[in-house]
């Protein structure tokens, strides 16, 4: 019987190698790393939920529900609106499975919930040049004034559906892209990030 | 050694004297300096040969200064890298740069292939429509090679590009096309009042015009004040001056294309970065600087060599400091190409005669005849050139009558300047006559965009400036800045009136209206006797206004010429249509990151990783990769898929099956929504049981089929084909959203998040007992045929698990975190290993399914009924659902239709063939005989002969039946026998034990 307990694989696992990367002059102005880890869920409001389901959230993790393309930041999960009643959910803190699990609980009846923590990779682009890079592949305009911190965006990258939010007022963002299209988004990012150098760290 | 540029001025000139650039030109070593193009670099070492024409190998020079080049197109570079017509006009030099002319044979100087204008006479237009009609069987194999080979441009490289290309997205308030005067003026007043400005110039340098003639403004140098405007828009923080850009294509909603020259101006890329970046720039607004192109005079033998636009002759004047020739004429009917007289003699350069085609004189041409100690002759034209491969005089006809010969090497011509509109008709603008300037101008623009300067037929300086600045401002003032009222830099408007001469009647020799596609006047009235009288016919017919230059400068004399043989005013001919691009654009460029292994995205299943170290052979499967087979070393493909069918048969097999469509369908009404969009009922599933399924469509036809499990009481799981899982998703959306909002169901695709693997075979449940946790009892008494639920797995993972088969054997789907993929892979083969495990792939699943007789993607072909495929006895009776009335049309239940059967050859040595047409055995293979086809094929090792699924008209009345499998394609005919489509264990007990 083999009953070896089963070990996660990244889907870039042997690929998103940590180093320095393209142009090797001078700092590398783009900075690359998987976030490994996340607990990740979809929550869908259950039909004429919708405020329950607001002041529920805000009662079990301090956020409020965005009601367009943003995130809203909590401590331990934050929530990316990405359509009508339909959100992300993202935690570090409750890893994996454990997130869904508690979603389902708490907000049980009020929403209903996929874990979605084995089908994204999320990778977190930051640096001087990030904007530059995504630039190459995503059709919507990061300039602060267009896309303030707290704003997010479902959107294409190279004919890959990608989920975008931004982390912080640094240009630092976190891109979902589904887990089966990693490799080749990982080819583009590499590829669009070379000219400026990038650095690829390891496992956060 | 590099040959000395004899025609370079003492001084002058936008160029960097201090370094010498070294290039080759039909392998001759020639120089220039940093600032120069190829076309300047040329001039200076005294080449004005550089091409042959298209059609007739007419020798050919420089024409222009600009991207408007016809003639001087040059194969760029060697190898991989060759580039064919690219303008020698805009190529910047580079050290060591590569050129090569083109449609010459043997050598630009001795073309044999110049022959071809001997024949002109019959070349005219149309020729090709008219003569190579039959045999219609020669068109392919000896007119098209033969006249490939004798006209044309330049050769494609033969080799891939080894450079990279890529896409990029750009965001402003204001887009300004073009830098000359009015583009710097436009993106200073939107700049400094604080918008988002990008300034697009497509030359590597600002100043457009400025740049090559020798203007003041504020009184001084206008390059200084270029310099300045420059500096400043440089310092402004949200203001994006992009360099070699050429705005290419207009788009709804604000969208241009562009195409940056990243490293067009080096030999090689530096490592990373791309060649060419096409842009994707969104404005609010845009003002449209795109300055005027200059128009040739149509006279006999415009086309030598020597013949150049007055604009470019100051061009390489001025910003060059090159002189095209020892000796000139201008010939010309405005006053501003006069003023070339005084620049040509204030670089050395003689100025024998200006030859003013107006009736009557004018003072300003007047003026500058005697500023260059030149004859001034007014109501003159040239008759006649003289010379070849160079110019060496022309004839002049004098107002009187009187012929006169004139010694000269350079004729500086133009018939005026017309606006560059192209880009404000893309979205289907109408540019408009203007009777003044004789020259089409902007008429209804894209929204958004504004046109100032030459662009809008302001020609003159100051006007330039005014218009821009008005623009500019304007444009910021619409997206909500407040610019401030600035002071006008001070200029002066030149004398820009026009009065438009168009053509030399008389003349002697072919007056070309279309350099680049040899369309002579002889053409265009041609074309027009033949009924040809509208500028897009004349151009399908003739070529006028084709290729590589789209007539930037043919077709405005076109329109005149025509307009002149059909006895019409020129405002009345009209134009063809401008459409993206404006300059040509290399389709790598259109790819960027998309070619070679990322020319589409590939979605990897989870256990990718693992396959490819045992040496699967993968397939395309949408945009999945899949595992086709996985070869033992030194097997053949089909005795592999022969071992893995048998593999799952006899013993029992692995198949990662991640990549079928999985959809959670949640909320009280689940059951509902299913029981509506599913032919078959599922409010009735019991919680921990799965269900085959089928959806039609609409039309009553089938969509797609899959199994769908009950996990909650309001939690589906429904899985659907590889193929159609996006399909299915919308169908299922569009329903919830638009058809039945009032039902509480929420869904969401969760295809990436479980890696799920079919363990399939009579020692499954062995292998399974293996992976799953103690605790769950697989027994069939306690997880029978159709169970579904949570279990664990490898001590603890969480896991799904279902009891379904494809295969007709004892089998099981389990699923976990696509994260654990692929381990749990490994771990289902180790613990396999006992029980002769193997994985199986894609082409044995497929097998495995015509073996059973499921139906799959060549009987889910969008054509056939729930009862074509034998499924009818699951279609509810009982509920409405999608389909249902569509489905009861007479023409879906006719008993004729074709339906599913099973099929194998007589002979079972025979092979069967998908695609197949049935035909009655006995009968002729003709339409009337056809009676079905072969949907599906595969070889059954289990039966050790072909088999084949098929769509046979009354199909299933027919078992036992012998018809014929007529494969025209492939030169089959095999009878076949009509049987049941399942082949293995029909009762369908293996799967149940």
């Amino acid at each position: 019987m083999s009953k070896r307990p089963l070990h996660a694989l990244s889907a870039l696992a042997g690929i998103a190698v940590p180093g320095r990367f393209g142009k090797p002059d001078g700092e590398p102005s783009v900075m690359i790393g998987e976030l490994s880890g996340l607990g990740l869920a979809t929550v869908a409001s259950r039909q004429g939920q919708d405020a329950a389901l607001k002041s529920a959230v805000l009662q079990a993790y301090g956020v409020q529900l965005p009601e367009s393309s943003r995130v809203a930041q909590g401590s331990a999960v934050s929530f990316i609106g990405y359509g009508p009643g339909q959100w992300l959910a993202v935690s570090e803190s409750l890893a994996h499975e454990a997130l869904a699990g508690d979603l389902s609980q708490r907000l049980a009846g009020l929403a209903s919930i996929s874990d979605q923590s084995g089908g994204r990779t999320v990778l977190r682009v930051s640096g001087p040049r990030a904007r530059d890079v995504l630039a190459k592949g995503l059709p919507v305009d990061l300039d602060p004034r267009a896309f303030p911190l707290g704003s997010a965006a479902a959107s294409v990258i190279g004919h890959m559906g990608v989920q975008l939010w931004q982390v912080d007022d640094t240009r630092t963002y976190d891109i979902a892209v589904f887990r089966s299209l990693s490799q080749s988004f990982w080819r583009w990012l590499t590829a669009s990030a070379a000219e400026f150098g990038y650095e690829v760290s390891g496992q956060n | 050694m590099a040959s000395a540029q004899g025609k370079r001025l003492a001084s002058g000139g936008l160029i960097d004297r201090t370094r010498t650039l070294p290039f080759t030109f039909d392998g001759e070593t020639l120089s220039g300096h940093p600032g120069d193009t190829l076309a300047s670099a040329l001039l200076a070492s005294g080449k004005t040969l550089v091409g042959r024409s298209f059609k007739y190998h007419r020798p050919r020079g420089i024409l222009t200064a600009g991207c408007e080049e016809p003639n001087a197109l040059v194969e760029l570079r060697n190898g991989a890298r060759r580039e064919p017509n690219t303008r020698a006009t805009t190529i910047e030099l580079y050290d060591g740069l590569d050129a090569a002319s083109q449609n010459r044979w043997p050598s630009l100087k001795l073309d044999l292939l110049a022959a071809n204008q001997l024949f002109s006479p019959i070349f005219g237009a149309g020729f090709y429509y008219k003569t190579f009609m039959w045999p219609a069987s020669f068109w392919e194999k000896v007119y098209e090679p033969a006249i490939r080979r004798a006209a044309g441009l330049g050769r494609a490289a033969e080799a891939p590009d080894p450079d990279h290309y890529e896409k990029a997205n750009a965001f402003c308030d204001v887009l300004v096309t073009g830098a000359g005067a009015s583009g710097l003026a436009a993106a200073l007043a939107a700049a400094r009042s604080g918008s988002r400005v990008i300034l697009c110039e497509e030359d590597f340098r600002l100043g457009g015009r400025l740049l090559a003639e020798r203007d003041e403004i504020d009184g001084r140098p206008a390059m200084d004040w270029v310099k300045a405007a420059e500096a400043e828009l440089e310092a402004l923080p949200d203001c994006r001056i992009m360099r070699r850009i050429s705005v290419v294509g207009v788009y709804d909603g604000g969208t241009y294309a562009a195409l940056e020259r990243v490293n067009d101006h080096v030999p090689v890329p530096p490592a990373h970065e791309p060649r060419q970046r096409l842009w994707r720039i969104v404005a609010k607004r845009a003002v449209l600087c795109a300055g005027a192109i200059e128009r040739p005079v149509v006279f006999g033998d415009n086309d030598r060599p020597g013949i150049m636009l007055a604009g470019a002759v100051r061009t390489y004047l001025n910003r060059f400091g090159v002189a095209p020739g020892n000796r000139a004429v201008i010939f010309a009917d405005n006053d501003d190409a006069f003023r070339t007289a005084v620049d040509l003699v204030g670089a050395g350069v003689e100025v024998a005669a200006l030859i003013d085609a107006r009736k009557g004189s004018s003072a300003s041409a007047q003026a500058a005849a005697e500023k260059a100690n030149a004859r001034y002759l007014a109501g003159a034209v040239i008759k006649r050139v003289r010379g070849g491969q160079a110019v060496k005089g022309v004839e002049i006809r004098d107002q009187s009558g009187k012929i006169e010969r004139l010694d000269c090497d350079l004729i500086a011509m133009s018939g005026g300047w017309s606006p560059t509109v192209h880009l404000t008709t893309h979205l289907n603008g109408k540019p408009k006559w203007d009777e003044g300037l004789a020259a089409l101008v902007p008429g209804s623009l894209p929204p958004g965009m504004s046109v100032a300067g030459a662009a809008l037929g302001q020609f003159g300086l100051a006007s330039c400036l005014a218009s821009g600045q008005a623009a500019g401002a304007e444009a910021a003032r619409a997206c909500g800045f407040t610019p401030s009222i600035q002071a006008l830099p001070a200029a002066s408007d030149e004398n820009t009136a026009a009065s438009a001469v168009w053509q030399v009647a008389g003349g002697k020799g072919k007056a070309f209206v279309d350099f680049q596609n040899d369309v002579t006047v002889s053409d265009v009235k041609l074309a027009a006797r033949e009924g040809f009288r509208i500028p897009e016919h004349l151009k399908r017919y003739t070529t006028l206004g084709m290729a590589t230059d789209q007539g930037k400068t043919a077709n405005a004399n076109g329109a005149a010429v025509l307009a002149g043989v059909t006895g019409r005013y020129v405002g009345a001919v009209g134009t063809t249509t401008f459409r993206p691009p404006f300059t040509p654009v290399a389709i790598a460029a259109f790819a960027g990151h998309h070619r070679g292994q990322d020319f589409r995205p590939a979605r990897l299943a989870p256990s990718h990783g693992w396959a490819e170290e045992q040496g699967a052979y993968f397939v395309e499967t949408g945009p999945w990769l899949r595992a086709l087979y996985y070869p033992w070393e030194g097997e053949e493909p089909q005795a592999t898929v022969n071992r893995e069918v048998a593999t799952v048969r006899t013993n029992v097999g692995v198949c990662d099956v991640s990549t079928l469509g999985k959809i959670d369908v949640q909320g009280k009404d689940a059951g509902v929504f299913l029981d509506r969009v599913y032919a078959n009922t599922f409010s009735s599933l019991p919680v921990g049981r799965a269900r085959y399924g089928l959806m039609l469509r609409e039309d009553g036809f089938v969509l797609d089929d899959g199994t769908t499990a009950r996990l909650k009481d309001d939690h589906y799981f429904m899985t659907t084909t590889t193929a159609n899982a996006v399909r299915v998703m919308q169908h299922l959306e569009f329903c919830q959203q638009c058809l039945w909002p009032e039902l509480g169901v929420q869904m969401v695709s969760v295809t990436e998040q479980w890696a799920q693997f079919a363990v399939a075979g009579p020692r499954a449940r062995d292998v399974l007992q293996g992976v799953v946790d103690p605790a769950h009892d697989l027994s069939n008494a306690a997880f029978p045929y159709l169970a579904a639920g949570d279990v664990t797995v490898c001590g603890g993972t969480p896991a799904r698990l279902f009891r379904l088969s494809f295969s007709g054997e004892l089998a099981y789907e389990v699923a976990v975190p696509a994260r654990f993929g692929e381990t749990m892979m490994r771990a289902i083969l180790e613990a396999g290993a006992p029980y002769g495990i193997a994985p199986y792939g894609t082409e044995a699943l497929g097998v495995l399914r015509i073996e059973k007789g499921h139906p799959a993607g060549g009987e889910l072909n969008g054509q056939t009924t729930a009862h074509d495929l034998g499924l009818g006895k699951l279609v509810s009776t009982k509920k409405d659902f999608i389909g249902r009335f569509m489905a009861a049309r007479p023409a879906l239940t006719d008993p004729a239709r074709p339906s599913l059967v099973g099929l194998r050859p007589v002979d079972r040595e025979d092979r069967l063939r998908a695609g197949a047409h049935l035909i009655p055995r006995g009968e002729d293979a003709t339409a009337k005989n056809d009676q079905g086809y072969v949907t599906s094929i595969a070889f059954s090792p289990s039966l050790g002969h072909w088999l084949g699924l098929g769509l046979l008209s009354r199909g299933p009345e027919r078992h036992g039946e012998i018809v014929r499998a007529y494969d025209p394609l492939r030169g089959d005919d095999v009878l076949v026998e009509v049987c049941p489509p399942c082949f293995i264990d029909s009762a369908g007990e293996r799967l149940r034990v």
